[in-house]
């Protein structure tokens, strides 16, 4: 067993002349919530069919649960349960017969399972999938891969226009199964709020390259926003990282730092500057600026 | 119970699920031998990962305010007055310093703040 679910090196792939995925490694631990962030078109969707071994040949190597895509596909997806963007379910189907034909595919599928979080989800056996509403389509695609009991769940945009109550019953039943069996899950969103509390790795997306990739609590934990007035002293000989400054007022400056502890404030003392304030920031305002600060790197590069 | 966490704030979120559990047994809404919900269904109600709740449970269990029984669930446990009082004077003092940030970023002078909490304080005694 490795301790990697998924890791990827120097993973590349080129459609047309236009979209690329450029050199991504990723690494995600098993028994990982892993938030795969990125703004639309930034490559996710790309990314989590690569893993699948969807895209055909691609540039670079990938290995899913210790199995190499794609010579070991097979071997790989009987252990991954996967909920694409859009449904692909046969629309002529009921609820019953969806569950009963992606049953037929999986050698572990727990039926007691699917039947009790059926009846929690309210999904009728008789509905036919064409007359779901959108919540209730994304509840069948969450348990159809659950029901698998999936070592690795690959979730893409798995509640994107999703109702909040929707969405609440959908992660609810996520968390429960990730407790109970131990599993990893590689989620992508471009909804930084939904998996804030969830997840406990991050990595970021732009423009076809991972821009980022840490455990959340360092994600967030060290990055800060200062208000400094006074003369500002250089950030070079500074105690934590600095990212970023804007002048806000004459003597008024904000910075944007990360790997900030405490205790930092009396560099500003010594060095002549009032620290007016500390401001912690959410994940999307992390989100943001990392963002910003991945794109400004290549354009000054 | 949890529904002001704050994914935002600094304060770790599950330190922050460790406060308001804590907060419940020294008010006595958590009574001993109260067993906590388990972590699953804490985490899947919260939406957080399991691992949260888990180090939230340790936190709790370090600091001698539950009991963790194996295969059983976390109790909360008798609390000494000793760690009441000093856990009452941590919330006392968490109030005030979100009182008076509340009152600076208002502009409120600290001496006035202080009239209005002796009048208060005053008032209901």
């Amino acid at each position: 067993m490795s301790d990697l679910a998924i890791r990827t090196d120097g993973l590349t792939w080129k459609a047309g002349k236009s979209f690329t995925l450029d050199q991504v490694d990723l690494r995600v631990p098993t028994g990982a919530v892993y938030g795969f962030l990125g703004p639309n078109g930034s490559g996710k969707t790309t990314t989590i069919r690569a893993l699948l071994g969807l895209l055909g040949p691609v540039g670079g190597k990938v290995t899913v649960l210790g199995h190499d895509v794609p010579t070991e596909l097979p071997r790989m997806l009987a252990k991954v349960g996967y909920v694409p963007e859009r449904p692909h379910l046969y629309q002529h189907f009921t609820v019953a017969q969806a569950i009963e034909y992606h049953a037929a595919f999986h050698a572990k599928w727990d039926a007691n399972w699917a039947e009790h979080q059926r009846q929690r989800f309210g999904l009728a056996l008789d509905r036919d999938l064409n007359r779901l509403s959108k919540g209730e389509m994304g509840k069948l695609m969450i348990l159809l891969a659950l029901a698998q009991r999936p070592e690795l769940l690959l979730l893409d945009e798995p509640t994107d226009g999703l109702d909040p109550v929707v969405r609440r019953d959908v992660l609810s039943a996520l968390v429960e199964y990730v407790d109970e069996r131990k599993a990893t899950v590689f989620i992508s969103s471009h909804l930084v709020h939904e998996l804030e509390r969830i997840c406990d790795w991050v990595g970021l997306m732009d423009m076809g390259k991972l821009v980022a990739e840490m455990p959340m609590g360092r994600f967030k934990a060290g990055v800060r926003r200062l208000k400094i007035a006074g003369v500002a002293p250089s950030p070079d000989s500074a105690p934590f990282t600095f990212l970023a400054r804007e002048v806000r007022a004459p003597g008024v400056e904000e910075w944007l730092v990360r790997d900030w502890a405490d205790g930092n404030e009396q560099w500003f003392a010594a060095q002549g500057a009032t620290l007016k304030e500390v401001g912690a920031l959410d994940l999307e305002d992390v989100f943001v600026e990392l963002l910003r600060w991945a794109r400004f790197d290549r354009r000054s590069a | 119970m949890f529904d002001r966490l704050d994914p935002r704030s600094p304060i770790p979120l599950y330190a922050q699920v460790a406060d308001r559990i804590k907060v419940a047994i020294v008010a006595r809404e958590l009574p001993p031998g109260t067993l906590l919900e388990s972590v699953r269904a804490l985490a899947a109600r919260l939406r957080i990962n399991p691992a949260t709740v888990v180090q939230a449970y340790r936190q709790l269990e370090t600091e001698g305010f539950v009991e963790m029984r194996q295969g059983s669930g976390s109790y909360v446990r008798e609390i000494s007055g000793d760690l009441r009082a000093k856990e009452q004077r941590r919330e006392a003092e968490q109030l005030v310093r979100a009182l008076v940030k509340e009152a600076g970023d208002r502009g409120i002078h600290i001496d006035v703040l202080r009239a209005a909490f002796a009048a208060h304080a005053g008032a209901t005694a």
